[in-house]
């Protein structure tokens, strides 16, 4: 992995570290940190700003060999960063965003930061893994001489039909062209790519420029059918009936005529300025034949790509879990209600579909009892944020987990919510318009992606090593991994 | 007492796929199994029933009680403690079955053993149960008595939780339901109903989502007393229709949700004998402006009604078929209801001759199928085209979304019953009387040719107009006979000269689709007779030989000029690579005839697929024949097809042409829903009407249609998909069209027009009847063809009338041009004309667009 660090000249970070006046540029500090925070650039007389987002904070600061302890004119002193209280919320908080960031910048888990849980309360949160803290953190050493755990996925269990393997128990979820640039689509691909996993181009159409990649890009159809033509959908390999989103179930989806820049109108077959409308639901699908309808045209279309139902999490989701399959699908992908970009109302985000932790395990079980649990994938999304998120959501029934958001937060987004607005990101992230485009490097995001997706597959194997797992398969639908704090008879021992 | 353990609805009930047909002359059972059939992958074999009134000819007066025996040692004690005790039974028989039910298809659990029971209510526990329950009308009180007992039937040999051994399938007079977890055609055949006729037949092909359902019970049809019912769709407020069932005292039994409609129907009916419009409006609620269009007294009534049972309203996607013996107006009845958003499909048909004959169902093909075999062996002379063909409002205050097809007792004489249509306002749909119909309707399909000489000259030189008006007007004075033997005539010179053929194709493709004033004729027999006459056409073209090599005549296909024909059948198929070898990849030039029977109606081995093979091979010319509801023909052909050119005859399925994509698509015929999605460039011609959101998401293209489309066409287009529609459009047309802007984006135009039985072409009363046309629309433009200004600002949503100018008339005039080339509708006849008086365009058409919120 390379080391990709920040594109903006000064790092988000949790702990600040201040040189004084006083330095005399003697270079003990750069030699007592182990981590990097203080450099002199060759031929510089002077000490460089201190790269603080890599400082681990007062534990290291506070330890008897540390820069402040070393520094001869006590010039040093570490802080906290009143900014990065601000950062985010409580379901992705300042420490999961730095961790992510971290990881997307390093390619290796984040070491000491406490990124494990958030602070909603709730959902992942809550769910606590059935492991003492510190045998997790053991499992990490000495691993080189260890078989290496096998992540891979099978995508399509019917038996029949290409077989496609994810290799990673991952995929990129569906983020439109409109919603995000070509050049961030790109990047999602080149990275899913080089880990032989998925992206997915949204409903928003598939643009030419991820052709080379198409092996790796799944497509949508979505109830606007906006850029959905038979080409782009005999290009796919995986096709995705997107009935509904976790983050907004029951709404469509409405881009203002602002954000319908010429591009975004070519792509999906609309005017520059004029407003889409994405519907709920799909005007043609009113019930599971009517289903079982669409899913055999797409098919009469590519008869040799997989079928993915991606639905939010109802109430009765076991029955529209089964359904699917009967219906021949490959995937089901249920989408619960922590995900969703700025994009998507709170109204609807908070309070409308059912936690994906508890949709997970009523689909895989209600799968298992008919008897057809291993003849399709399982997969979830909607707030999956980290290793621990994944192999959480693994243990309660799924497959594989859809990421979104941190693909996102790799790329420096610090969930301020104003993806809708106006043109878009100030971060130039979710937003076609081309100036703001312009603030990303396509080689430096694919990296800083990449980088995420190595450090996440590192930290996955470390914690099934630490369950004494050889396999993601053995941990799906395995309860004894995780302990919830309102059910203590169940921890183990 | 846990009553929710009751009200779980135990199965997730998905879509269906549903027939009814009421006939004048009794129906034997066996006509019902290919539309069944036809209409397979609307089911998944996990349940399927039929249901017959008017079955037990000469004990109309006995209630015929069926039970299903899951456990035949539960047959003695059912016997024992519920008939001996309570009923007089004058006969008691077992429904005949196959001997092995794995010997029938598509049954995967044996069916029960059905006893049916001949009964009557003994007096003295009549009596006791009057005295009991307060009831005095002797009748009701026994039909009450019957609906009780076998519900506790139900509960204590059929309960919820627990062994399942017995269950009332039908307890009605005249009446029977046969159902059972397999597809609905082979638990007729398991029960060998075949052969039984009856006046009324309902059948459902289920589609449970649950997979493994295993017990009959949940099959269609659902039965109240003397009422059978199938239901296609979903009930989303089932839960609040139990707890409305239960203030009422009814529990459902069975968990689905097809169970509580039928469960209301009959309580609506029988125990508050509302007539069959109030208990439509409690069931499907006029609702918006169609409320308002409603006269004042009507609105006064359906407000009581809606107060008193708005939550036994069912929400959501469904559809109704009921089949009814109504005893107190002596009058068997085939009922069909539809929700009030249109969200199922549904298409009505009539048909009057020899024998009358009223059809419903999910799917138009499946009316053709029943239509076809009926005419082709009923041995009444029916004609396989049915005179009128419709698809209702629903919850409108035009039909009010609902058709009841009513067969009167009173018998006209040899075993016949009088036919009649009705809305649910009691407007009549009726078949104009003044034609005449054919002595020998079968027999003008053998009529013999007239010779080539006589119709020659049709074929030869003229423009097509020319021959199409010179031909109809020789029929016009004709007779029937004379007529068959004209069109037959046409077919055999075409078959018979190549350089005829592609002239013969086109005048009898013209003579097929297009309204034109035949005298005393009924349009339909000379439809029918051209049908026969283009499948005699194409038929004719040579298969190539086995193995691929040159046929009979020494060449692959035959010369026609420069142009070559060449016929596939599904036998045929496998020779399509060898074929293609061997005509040296010329396919282009090639015109290729698919004879899509026998082919499977989806999946790798459809006549679609193959198309889309010939497609890859080089074909460019199809002529695809005997369709019967085959799907996604014309989807595969990929990007750039233009120049790709397919006719279909017969039946089309659903999504056809839908992805198409530069290629040009001709329906011949009615065509049926998700036609033509996202639509990107090319053209469909739909020389009859089109279901459901039609062009949904399209975004270029253009599309004409000679007839109506049901609701929701071009919903979410975008881009500059342009429509012509000749008749007119359902609800939610246009529904959040962003079809760019109002001149070079896309647009819609809807004519309002209707070709009467004498061919004239007619401006219909409301030139858009429905709402919400232009419903969250941010872009393109509609016109309306409405010379009288009948269309009001409360039937827009969203959107508004603005002037039309001059422009929009250089822009919509291209497309009328080509609409009068295809479908003869005239632009200065036709259109421009209004009472015989010569119009501008901007005093016809009205224009509208999405009105500027933002």
């Amino acid at each position: 992995m390379k080391k990709t660090g920040s594109r903006h000249k000064k790092a988000i970070t949790k702990f600040l570290v201040v040189r004084g006046e006083n330095c005399m540029a003697c270079g003990l500090c750069a030699r007592a940190c182990p981590e990097g925070v203080h450099v002199r650039e060759p031929g510089f007389n002077e000490m460089s700003t201190p790269l603080s987002h890599l400082c681990p904070g007062s534990s290291c600061a506070e330890r008897s060999d540390s820069c402040v302890a070393v520094c001869p004119r006590r010039n040093l002193s570490v802080l906290r960063d009143p900014q990065y209280e601000l950062l985010g919320d409580k379901r992705w908080t300042p420490d999961i965003i730095s961790a992510v960031m971290l990881m997307a910048e390093t390619g290796e888990p984040p070491g000491d930061i406490s990124y494990r849980t958030g602070d909603s309360g709730d959902g992942f949160d809550r769910l606590k893994l059935a492991i003492p803290d510190w045998a997790l953190d053991e499992s990490g050493e000495d691993t080189e001489d260890l078989p290496p755990v096998d992540l891979g996925v099978a995508l399509n269990r019917r038996g029949e039909g290409p077989s496609i393997r994810i290799s990673v128990p991952f995929y990129g979820g569906g983020m439109s062209y409109g919603s995000i640039s070509t050049c961030v689509m790109r990047m999602r691909a080149r990275a899913a790519a080089a880990f032989g996993t998925f992206t997915c181009t949204g409903e928003g159409g598939y643009p030419d420029e991820l052709f080379p990649y198409s092996k790796h890009v799944i497509t949508q159809v979505a109830t606007g059918l906006f850029g959905v033509r038979e080409d782009t959908i005999r290009r796919a390999p995986i096709i995705e009936f997107k009935y509904a989103q976790g983050a907004k179930p029951g709404l469509g989806g409405h881009l203002l005529g602002s954000k319908v820049t010429p591009e975004v109108a070519r792509m999906r077959e609309s005017v520059t300025g004029v407003s889409l409308f994405s519907p709920f639901p799909f005007h043609s699908v009113y019930s599971v034949e009517d289903h079982k309808k669409h899913l055999d045209w797409i098919r009469s279309i590519n008869p040799n790509a997989l079928i993915s139902v991606k639905v939010s999490s109802p109430r009765d989701i076991d029955m529209v879990a089964v359904g699917s399959y009967y219906a021949g699908a490959h995937i089901i992908h249920i989408d619960g209600g922590y995900g969703g970009t700025g994009a998507a109302p709170d109204i609807a985000k908070k309070n409308i579909a059912m936690p994906i932790e508890y949709a997970i395990p009523k689909a895989h079980r209600f799968l298992e009892k008919e008897g057809i649990r291993d003849r399709i994938a399982l997969v979830a999304s909607g707030g999956i944020r980290t290793p621990y998120d994944i192999i959480k959501i693994i243990a309660l029934g799924a497959d594989a987990a859809v990421l979104g958001t941190s693909e996102l937060v790799a790329l420096e987004c610090v969930r301020c919510g104003n993806c809708e607005k106006d043109k878009g990101c100030p971060r130039g992230i979710a937003t076609t318009d081309p100036k703001l485009q312009t603030l990303m490097d396509e080689e430096w995001g694919v990296k800083r992606i990449s980088n995420m997706y190595a450090a996440f597959q590192e930290e996955i194997s470390r914690i099934l090593r630490a369950f004494g797992l050889s396999s993601i398969a053995e941990a799906r639908g395995n309860i004894s991994l995780l302990h919830h704090p309102s059910y203590p008879e169940r921890r183990n021992p | 007492m846990n009553r929710s353990l009751h009200f779980t609805k135990r199965e997730a009930e998905g879509g269906c796929g549903v027939i009814g047909v009421a006939s004048s002359v009794p129906v034997a059972g066996r006509f019902l199994l290919r539309p069944l059939e036809q209409m397979h992958n609307r089911g998944n074999g996990k349940g399927g029933g039929i249901a017959a009134a008017g079955c037990f000819p000469g004990r109309e007066d006995e209630y015929a009680i069926q039970v299903g025996y899951l456990d035949p040692s539960a047959i003695a004690e059912v016997e024992k403690e519920v008939f001996t005790r309570r009923y007089i039974v004058s006969e008691r028989e077992e429904i005949p079955t196959v001997d092995d039910y794995r010997d029938v298809p598509g049954i995967e659990v044996e069916p029960p053993r059905v006893i049916r029971y001949f009964c009557r209510v003994r007096e003295e526990e009549l009596d006791r149960f009057m005295e009991k329950t307060g009831l005095e009308d002797r009748a009701a009180a026994e039909d009450e008595f019957i609906f009780t007992v076998s519900g506790g039937l139900d509960d204590r040999w059929y309960p919820a939780e627990g062994e399942k051994r017995a269950f009332v399938l039908s307890h009605g007079k005249d009446i029977l339901v046969l159902k059972g977890v397999g597809y609905a055609e082979s638990i007729a055949r398991y029960y060998q109903l075949d052969n039984i006729s009856a006046f009324i037949w309902i059948g459902h092909q289920r589609y449970p989502t649950r997979g493994r359902v295993w017990h009959p019970g949940g099959a269609h049809p659902f039965i109240g007393v003397n009422s059978a019912l199938v239901h296609n769709g979903d009930l989303a407020n089932y839960h609040s229709i139990t707890e409305y069932l239960a203030q009422k005292g009814l529990t459902p039994r069975f968990q689905t949700d097809t169970e509580v409609a039928a469960l209301l129907f009959d309580f609506y009916t029988r125990n508050l004998r509302y007539p069959l419009e109030y208990a439509i409006e409690a069931i499907a609620p006029t609702t918006e402006r169609d409320f308002d269009m409603l006269p004042k007294g009507k609105q006064r009534l359906y407000r009581a009604i809606r107060a008193a049972h708005i939550h036994g309203s069912p929400d959501g996607p469904w559809f109704f078929i009921i089949a009814r013996n109504n005893i107190a107006e002596s009058r068997l009845e085939l009922i069909a209801i539809t929700d009030t958003s249109m969200l199922r499909p549904q298409v009505f048909a009539i048909s009057r001759g020899t024998a009358d004959i009223g059809a419903v169902a999910s799917e138009k093909q499946a009316i053709d199928a029943f239509l076809h075999d009926f005419a082709g062996e009923g041995g009444q002379g029916v004609c396989p085209v049915a005179d009128r063909v419709w698809v209702a409002r629903g919850g409108s205050h035009t039909d009010g979304g609902a058709f009841i097809f009513s067969l009167e007792k009173n018998e006209t004489g040899n075993g016949r019953k009088q036919l009649t249509c009705i809305d649910k306002f009691n407007h009549p749909v009726e078949v104009p009387g003044e034609l005449v119909e054919p002595g020998d309707g079968p027999a003008l399909f053998s009529i013999r040719a007239e010779g080539a000489s006589e119709v020659e000259k049709f074929l030869n030189g003229k423009t097509p107009e020319e021959s199409f008006s010179g031909f109809t007007a020789l029929l016009k004075t004709a007779d029937y006979e004379t007529s068959a033997a004209k069109i037959s005539g046409l077919a055999e010179a075409a078959a018979g000269d190549p350089a005829l053929f592609d002239n013969g194709r086109l005048l009898l493709s013209m003579i097929h689709d297009r309204g034109v004033h035949y005298g005393e004729k009924k349009k339909k027999w000379i439809t029918a007779l051209a049908a026969a006459a283009l499948n005699r056409l194409f038929s004719s073209l040579p298969v190539p030989a086995p193995g691929g090599g040159p046929n009979r005549n020494g060449k692959p296909g035959r010369v026609r000029g420069d142009n070559l024909a060449v016929r596939f059948g599904v036998t045929e198929a496998k020779e399509l690579n060898s074929f293609a070898t061997d005509i040296h990849d010329d396919a282009v030039s090639w015109t290729m005839a698919v004879d899509a029977g026998g082919f499977p109606v989806e999946g790798e081995e459809s006549v679609a697929a193959f198309i889309v093979k010939a497609h890859e091979h080089g074909f460019r010319k199809f002529l695809v024949y005997n369709l019967a509801g085959h799907r996604f023909l014309g989807c595969g052909l990929g990007p750039e097809s233009g120049g790709t050119v397919l006719h279909l005859y017969g039946s089309s399925g659903d999504y056809a042409g839908s992805g198409l994509d530069g290629a040009e698509l001709h329906i011949h015929g009615d065509a049926q829903d998700q036609v033509g999605q996202i639509l990107k460039s090319g053209r469909i011609i739909i020389h009859g009407n089109v279901g459901q959101t039609f062009l949904y998401g399209a975004k270029g293209g253009e599309a004409y249609v000679l007839g109506s489309t049901a609701g929701r066409p071009l919903i979410n287009a975008v881009g500059s998909v342009r429509a012509v529609v000749n008749g007119t459009c359902l609800d939610y047309a246009a529904e959040s069209f962003m079809a760019g802007e109002s001149l070079d984006g896309g647009f819609l135009l809807i004519n309002g027009l209707r070709i009467n039985i004498y061919g004239e072409v007619m401006g219909m009363e409301e030139r858009f009847p429905g709402s919400n046309f232009f419903s969250l629309a941010s872009g393109g433009a509609g016109y309306i063809n409405d010379p009288y200004r009948s269309m009001t600002e409360d039937q827009l949503n969203g959107a508004e009338f603005v002037e039309f100018s001059q422009k929009d008339w250089l822009v919509i005039e291209k497309y009328l041009k080509n609409n009068e080339k295809f479908f003869g509708i005239s632009i200065n006849g036709d259109i421009l004309t209004v009472d015989r008086i010569r119009k501008w365009p901007q005093e016809i058409y009205r224009k509208v667009v999405a009105a500027a919120f933002w």
